[in-house]
């Protein structure tokens, strides 16, 4: 028997084994390829609840009816002027009350008139993040009133308003629609490659510490057959496994979009055929390392349960490490493209910002996995005929 | 044909601290084509260990294996290629139905797919188990488990048979259609195959062997037929025989002296007689 044919032989195999273990497979494909998009559907939902919250335009007034100037400024700012309810404080504090609450003292207008300088109460709470978010447009409207009160009382004095502002402030966003995007696409990354990593987890460990325990590398082994070849076998089947789960979850976001509640966020959200196929592109060398590398990790293990512990600790590798590009607030280290997984987070980041990939780019991840797949094999081939025995 | 001279292997200690495990020391089989050849022993004389190395698992220290001329040392591959090894742990895939475990080997051996599928079909007759053939090997009985691994190890037709316990786990009917099929394949029309069989259960050895390999803490201590050995230890009961063999060593090799060692000679399926 030649070496690909034992090879092919034992990857027709292997991937028969797969997928017939169904149970296994709709886990992974519940847990992995449908969390994603279903974690982004209920994103989407929460940004539009914001959303919808700040088009109302609605301000909480206590006590409005001591300052008239105030009610008619928000209404010319078509803001909506509501009561608050009495039990404001309480509301705020258990986030029953959405929105801030501002209090007008009984003297307002008439202490305006006079010069002094009353107090507007602005009511939140830090841990109602509803409300937190809601403070700081209503404060900026009392602050433009303010404002308004200071020009007009200038002008009547004859003084340009002018002479308090001496400068304008103009602010310019320089990210394009696709970095803004990031914001919410930051994650999507992240849940491909524990897609792909899932995807593999399982056919791994059966193929060597499987075999083991149920006695059948033994007999495998008493085979004329080149034991890299055995291994090259398992190895395809158990990376075409992972490439599966991969290309599933990468093109599992695009009918997600349809979904997306919020239009901005749905603006937003650029991930669309060129994106789904770039990922794919960058996920595979990863499928193929990881695969290889949990393989070697299990071989050592006399059962699945075993493997299970030994391999937890590759799981939080490939879950920490994109982690870093977070610590490191975004910016890239010239060291995150040598590290897998943390080098494919980055490559794919870089794809959902619209940036195009230079060679040396994805060249370096590349033969990271490479390296990477090829030493795996040789171990799990070298410790093959040991791990027989028992 | 098999032919082991003088195997040894030692394993090395766990730990720096510990000694090496001597599980073959010196162990001597010589299996002509047509014979059934049983390596009878207690549990750890060496008998998987002499089996492993004679399919080229494990690299003996000292001595040579030869399977019909071929040196496993130099060539494991074409010596395994004539060899069908049944292991004590049958080694099925449980979610591959009885006929696709039987094939899978077919083809790692080289057979084209068409041919490895009539020949378990044909297996699947000789053997009784074509109902089983397209069923998952998940919720075989023993029986079942070993018909099907046995027909694995039969499928690319080997002239030489080397099976480790077969018996073991077996009931009386299984057993005895193991037995036949095993007389069957050393009969001409069979294939006159070699066959070399371990086990520790006396009743097998005298039932189907035409010679025996007694193997005692890694030396093959005593070779003939059953009748031969039966002369050569002057007992007519082939249990004292073979501890009288086995245990010559030790100075009070009498079954009262060794209850553990007759315990463990003892096989499963073996019903003593109440003694009056």
């Amino acid at each position: 028997m030649n070496f690909f044919g034992t090879a092919r032989a034992v990857y027709a195999k292997e991937i028969v084994d797969a997928l017939r273990d169904r149970r296994t497979l709709l886990v992974v494909l519940l847990s992995s390829v449908l969390l994603g998009p279903l974690v982004l559907i209920a994103l989407s939902g929460l940004v539009a609840s914001l959303e919808a919250r700040a088009e109302k335009r609605e301000v909480f007034v206590v006590g409005i009816e001591h300052a008239p100037g105030l009610r008619n400024f928000l209404e010319r700012q078509s803001a909506v002027v509501r009561d608050a309810p009495s039990d404001y404080e309480t509301r705020l504090r258990d986030a029953s009350l959405a929105d801030p609450v501002v209090v007008v003292p009984p003297d307002f207008e008439a202490a305006m008139l006079r010069g002094d300088v009353p107090v507007l109460e602005l009511l939140s709470d830090s841990a109602n993040k509803q409300a937190e978010s809601g403070a700081g447009r209503v404060q900026r409207l009392l602050a433009a009133y303010g404002r308004e009160r200071v020009a007009l009382s200038l002008a009547m004095r004859g003084v340009s308003g002018e002479l308090l502002e001496p400068m304008e402030i103009q602010e310019r966003d320089l990210a394009s629609t696709q970095t803004r995007a990031t914001q919410f696409t930051a994650m999507l990354p992240f849940f491909v490659l524990m897609a792909v990593l899932y995807g593999a987890l399982s056919a791994a460990l059966d193929t060597t510490a499987g075999e083991r325990e149920r006695g059948s590398l033994e007999p495998l082994l008493m085979n004329p057959a080149a034991p890299l070849a055995l291994v090259l076998g398992k190895w395809g089947a158990v990376a075409s496994v992972a490439m599966l789960i991969a290309v599933l979850s990468c093109f599992s976001f695009l009918p997600a979009q349809w979904w997306l509640r919020s239009d901005t966020l749905q603006a937003l959200f650029q991930f669309g055929m060129r994106e789904a196929l770039l990922f794919v592109v960058v996920l595979l060398p990863f499928a193929a390392a990881l695969s290889a590398l949990l393989m070697a990790v299990a071989i050592r293990c006399k059962s699945v349960k075993e493997a299970q512990v030994n391999a937890s600790l590759l799981v939080l590798l490939v879950s920490l490490l994109p982690l870093v590009s977070v610590f490191n607030l975004g910016s890239e280290a010239w060291w995150h493209l040598w590290l897998p997984a943390l080098g494919q987070n980055t490559l794919m980041t870089h794809v959902l910002r619209g940036g195009a990939l230079r060679a040396p780019q994805w060249l370096i991840p590349l033969a990271v996995c490479l390296l990477l797949a090829a030493v795996s094999l040789w171990f799990v081939a070298h410790r093959l005929r040991g791990a027989a025995l028992r | 044909m098999i032919a082991i001279q003088h195997l040894a292997k030692s394993f090395p200690p766990a730990r720096s601290a510990a000694q090496a495990v001597h599980a073959v020391r010196d162990v001597s089989v010589q299996a002509p084509a047509g014979t059934i050849t049983g390596l009878l022993g207690p549990n750890g004389a060496g008998k998987t260990t002499t089996l492993r190395m004679l399919a080229g698992l494990i690299r003996p220290d000292a001595g040579s294996i030869e399977v019909d001329g071929i040196d496993v040392l130099q060539d494991p591959h074409g010596a395994l290629a004539r060899m069908g090894v049944l292991c004590d742990a049958r080694g099925l895939y449980p979610r591959l139905s009885a006929r696709e475990n039987i094939v899978y080997y077919g083809v790692l051996r080289g057979m084209e797919r068409s041919a490895a599928e009539q020949r378990s079909a044909e297996l699947a007759r000789a053997l009784g188990m074509t109902s089983l053939l397209d069923r998952r090997t998940e919720g075989f009985s023993q029986g079942e488990r070993l018909k099907t691994a046995l027909a694995r190890a039969l499928v690319h037709d080997p002239a030489n048979v080397v099976l480790d316990e077969p018996t073991n786990g077996l009931d009386v009917l299984a057993t005895r259609a193991l037995r036949e099929t095993l007389r069957w394949l050393r009969s001409p029309e069979g294939g006159s195959k070699t066959i070399v069989f371990s086990t520790h259960i006396m009743q097998e050895v005298e039932r189907l062997c035409d010679s025996v390999v007694v193997v005692a803490q890694g030396r093959s201590v005593a070779t003939g037929s059953v009748a031969e050995l039966l002369e050569r230890a002057g007992e007519r009961d082939f249990e004292a025989a073979f501890v009288r063999l086995a245990y010559a060593d030790d100075a009070a090799a009498s079954p009262q002296a060794l209850p553990l060692a007759n315990s463990l000679a003892q096989g499963p399926h073996e019903v003593r007689p109440v003694q009056p």
